[in-house]
């Protein structure tokens, strides 16, 4: 064998290095990674450095120092609050694991007569915003405004109120159920998807149900139910909503909502409220760590394709049981609330009693009407910013996802990786955090306090969830289907649009609808990131509760209720069940 | 055994190295195809059959080395050439036929020609054409979901051929299929690879099918060529303990060489269990006195016989166990410490715990490199 060139032309034209270099794939996955790593980079970077600074007294002024850190454990009511996030987010966790679990098997692998009906709607609160549940608890069981309790006044003539949910067991509760499907989720599809004869083989052994689901089919499901419980702890430390409905008006102080005051209140200290942030995302960024990298891995594979189906428990009597306790959680988590607002928000004001007499659209008039006069520019603007915030987010996020999970699944090798890591990245800082870290890196741009900015945080935020959806369908799909039709003479562009995005559709639709949904109620990043004129819809419901009356805020609530609740069901009716549940 | 090589062949790959991490896959392996030829690449997996033929279709880039087909360079390390996938005019079946399940059959074999701007009605005729040659014409209009796997098999085949390629490459085309349908697509396969005359390079672990279908064969271990030559050279002549292990059922006896007789014959000295014998054998490549080396002896090669006495050494041992499998016996004799494979004819009628004298068929008996 010659070792010299086997092919003579070779040395006559001698192509340039560069041209293989240049071609659609590296153009194409090159700009995506730049601009996700920015995204996901700069404002980190810049909420580290930021914490670092301290405001002299002067109040002008900078000077690089530890003296932000200091302040945060020596100030007693950001001590407190540190305090108050550990406990209610232990609380919720607690709340939502147990909902979850026991919602999920009873769903999954019981007869518990009409599961299949219950189930989405078990799923609701998912899409709703724990902001408006919280308006909502607020409304039903406030101390002295609250339906439940004036009814249980006038029903056993009570002297007192019998709930009091504006206080941290409150935060607790409404956070816990809005929760629960994050626990529901994780857990219910190795529920459903376990190999039964992992059961059967228990049962052969002489283990009777109780024992076979305690011993056998719990611990497999474990790790999902451990990951469900860091997610929703995770979860509970970055939400704002809720506390700041129910816990900062009344000395229950969290990080978030310190963060919070820190940021746009009358004593903003941008560099206090970077240190803040970056505590909280170090906790939440340890959490979400362990779960991806220790717990994830573990969650045994019990599914094997074979497409069985599990066995199901007979509950006997008890299915009534199950099935009361199933209804009792939409009752609480979904009908209660909703069916209060929808009450609250046709009143002109709200002292804890229905008057029919007094039953008004007036509210609905001033949130909604754009044209009107009489609006509230706040909410009106919220509306239609959100929307276009939504719709234009959802839509970048998904062309992101796409360009990226195909450099993630389909190309090898370092860059694959490190991108695989900035997607998990955005997914361990609470938005209120990230927002906090957009703010001080874009706030002398002129992004700052346009919509720009707050579509620059929903994407960086969120668009793992987009890219979660796209590749898993993306596993789900032979490399070989790409790979044939470069062999049958397609350039790389011409395969993604005509094979490989065709063949994703469902995972680019269901994330695309998620993201809107996301978007549409976001609250935690907007309300750092908004000012005069962009304010969103969650932001609008903030304005209406802070400085309106209840009734003007029920209204709006209810408005986005509807909205996200319409969204979800084209949702299920296009993408099917098992988009959210795989 | 290698044929050397003056004339440019059709498919040259030269050199091919490629590293997974720290991982040599393919390890500096040449190898050329003459145009019409079938070439099979046969391996364990893990040995860089299909890495080898995921760089000639340019799937993969090599990290050393050069591929070209009928004098175009399609990849070459040293001169900083690589042509993308789409451009090398190559058709392509894959083990998991890859049909495109969101288009129609006569969609999915139309694809490449729509690609390259064929007018609608020559499109017509060449997917009409490739269809029937699979025979798969009744399926035109069907979604590429609706078919068996066998049929999604014909319907890849018609989709690689429909642009008449350069080459055709098969990546283990027929493991997912079972057995009998395999059996009967090996058959098929080999047929219209005839009809169509394309040089095609092939990539299978299962050595039935490479023996039925190949001109030629490369078998691979580890990255690199063990040995290459025509299905029935391969079989009759393995070159090492390593191909005559892999191909077929072989009687393997670590041994050294003690006398060379002639050109290419010889005797080795095997011992086993105090049992030492001089066998009369064909000698391998590379192999002299007193060199160490291994007797292979196909099953079929071995007889088993009741009469100690006749022409040639016999070696005395005891049958173990006897399956019956209609036209034979498959039989274990021990032989000191070693258990001989032994294909006797049925009418024998060998029992168990029977003292039998094997007579090694001198003519194929080997000697081959360790």
């Amino acid at each position: 064998m010659t070792t010299e060139t086997a092919f003579g032309q070779l040395d006559a034209a001698p192509p340039s290095r560069w041209r293989s270099l240049v071609t659609q794939e590296t153009i194409a996955t090159t700009v995506a990674s730049l601009v996700v790593g920015a995204a996901v980079i700069l404002p980190l970077i810049a909420l580290v450095f930021n914490s670092f600074l301290v405001l002299d007294s002067s109040g002008f002024g900078t000077e690089w120092g530890l003296k932000n850190y200091r302040v945060m454990f020596q100030d007693r009511i950001i001590r407190k609050a540190f305090v108050n996030t550990l406990l209610i987010s232990t609380g919720a966790t607690l709340l939502a694991t147990f909902l979850g679990v026991s919602l999920a098997w009873i769903n999954a692998r019981t007869n518990c007569p009409g599961r299949e009906r219950l189930e989405p709607f078990n799923l609701i609160p998912f899409f709703l915003s724990p902001f408006v549940g919280a308006i909502a608890w607020h409304n039903l069981a406030a101390p002295k405004t609250g339906l439940l309790n004036v009814w249980a006044q006038d029903l056993f003539g009570l002297e007192r109120h019998i709930l009091n949910v504006d206080n941290i067991y409150g935060v607790i509760w409404v956070t816990g159920i809005f929760f629960t499907p994050l626990v529901y989720l994780f857990v219910v599809g190795s529920l459903r998807r376990m190999d039964p004869s992992l059961e059967d083989s228990a049962r052969t052994t002489g283990a009777g149900l109780l024992r076979t689901t305690l011993t056998v089919t719990l611990p497999l499901v474990t790790p999902g139910i451990l990951s469900g419980a860091i997610i929703v702890f995770v979860t509970s430390a970055g939400e704002f909503g809720v506390p700041f409905k129910l816990g900062a008006p009344y000395g229950w102080e969290t990080l978030t909502t310190q963060i919070f005051t820190k940021a746009v209140g009358d004593d903003a200290n941008h560099y206090l409220g970077a240190s803040m942030s970056m505590t909280l995302g170090a906790i939440t960024g340890f959490f979400i760590w362990l779960q991806q990298r220790i717990i994830a891995p573990r969650e045994y594979t019990t599914v094997t394709g074979k497409g069985f189906r599990p066995n199901l428990i007979d509950l006997g009597r008890w299915r009534w049981a199950a099935f009361a306790y199933n209804l009792a959680y939409i009752l609480i988590a979904v009908l209660l609330p909703l069916a209060c607002l929808i009450v609250v928000s046709v009143h002109p004001v709200w002292e804890g009693r229905i008057i029919l007499a007094d039953l008004t659209t007036w509210n609905y008039q001033k949130v909604l009407f754009f044209w009107s006069p009489e609006r509230i520019d706040s909410a009106t603007n919220g509306i239609l910013n959100s929307f276009i915030l939504a719709f234009a987010g959802a839509s970048i996020a998904m062309v992101l996802a796409i360009v990226v999970s195909y450099m993630i699944h389909r190309t090898k090798g370092f860059g694959a990786r490190l991108l695989d890591f900035l997607c998990v990245v955005p997914i361990g800082f609470p938005g209120i955090v990230l927002a906090m870290g957009v703010l001080v890196t874009y706030i002398r741009t002129p992004i700052y306090a346009t919509l720009w900015i707050l579509l620059l945080g929903y994407i960086t935020r969120f668009f793992p969830y987009g890219q979660r959806n796209v590749a898993s369908i993306m596993l789900a799909v032979s490399e070989e289907l790409d790979q044939s039709s470069r062999m049958a003479g397609a350039s790389w562009l011409t395969t993604l649009r005509r094979i490989t995005i065709p063949l994703l559709k469902p995972g680019i639709f269901a994330g695309w609808i998620l993201l809107f949904v996301i978007f549409l109620r976001e609250l935690s990043i907007s309300i750092i990131l908004y000012s005069t004129g962009t304010e969103t819809l969650s932001v609008g419901v903030y304005y209406l509760s802070n400085y309106e009356n209840e009734p003007l805020t029920a209204a709006l609530a209810v408005a986005q209720s509807v909205v996200l609740l319409l969204c979800v069901y084209i949702f299920r009716r296009i993408a099917g069940r098992e988009a959210l549940t795989a | 055994m290698d044929r050397t090589d003056s004339a440019p062949r059709y498919l040259e790959v030269n050199g091919l190295v490629k590293y997974f991490g720290n991982d040599r896959a393919v390890d500096g392996i040449s190898f050329g195809v003459d145009k019409g030829k079938f070439l099979t690449l046969l391996g364990p997996s893990g040995c860089g059959k299909t890495t080898t033929l995921m760089c000639i279709a340019g799937l993969h880039k090599p990290d050393a080395g050069e591929i070209g087909v009928g004098g175009t360079p399609f990849t070459s390390v040293a001169g900083r050439v690589f042509l993308p996938p789409e451009r090398r005019d190559i058709g392509m079946v894959f083990q998991s036929y890859a049909i495109w399940p969101h288009m129609t059959v006569t969609q999915n074999v139309a694809y490449p020609l729509e690609i390259r701007k064929m007018d609608k009605a020559e499109t017509g005729e060449r997917v009409a054409e490739a269809l029937r040659l699979v025979g798969l014409s009744d399926m035109a209009g069907k979604l590429a979901t609706q078919l068996s796997g066998g049929q999604q098999q014909r319907a890849a085949l018609a989709r690689a051929i429909v642009f008449r390629p350069r080459l055709l490459l098969f990546d283990e085309p027929l493991s997912n299929l079972d057995l009998k349908l395999r059996e009967q697509m090996r058959v098929e396969l080999k047929r219209i690879q005839h009809e169509v005359g394309i040089t095609s390079v092939y990539v299978t672990h299962d050595q039935a099918e490479a023996l039925v279908m190949s001109d030629e064969i490369i078998v691979m271990s580890k990255g690199r060529i063990q040995q290459r030559g025509g299905p029935h050279d391969i079989y009759a002549r393995p070159a090492n303990r390593y191909v005559s292990n892999f191909i077929g059922v072989a009687n393997l006896i670590e041994g050294r060489i003690a006398r060379v007789s002639g050109p290419g014959r010889g005797e080795i000295e095997v011992s086993q269990g105090g049992q030492r014998v001089l066998l009369p054998c064909v000698l391998g490549e590379g192999l002299s006195d007193g060199s160490p080396a291994v007797l292979s002896v196909r099953p079929e090669n071995v007889e088993a016989l009741r009469d100690p006495d006749g022409g040639g050494p016999r070696l005395e041992g005891e049958v173990l166990q006897t399956i019956f499998l209609g036209n034979c016996l498959d039989c274990r004799v021990r032989w000191g410490d070693f258990e001989f494979k032994v294909l006797a004819p049925s009418r024998d009628r060998l029992r168990p715990g029977e003292r039998v004298y094997l007579r090694l068929d001198p003519e194929h008996t080997l000697a081959v490199q360790p």
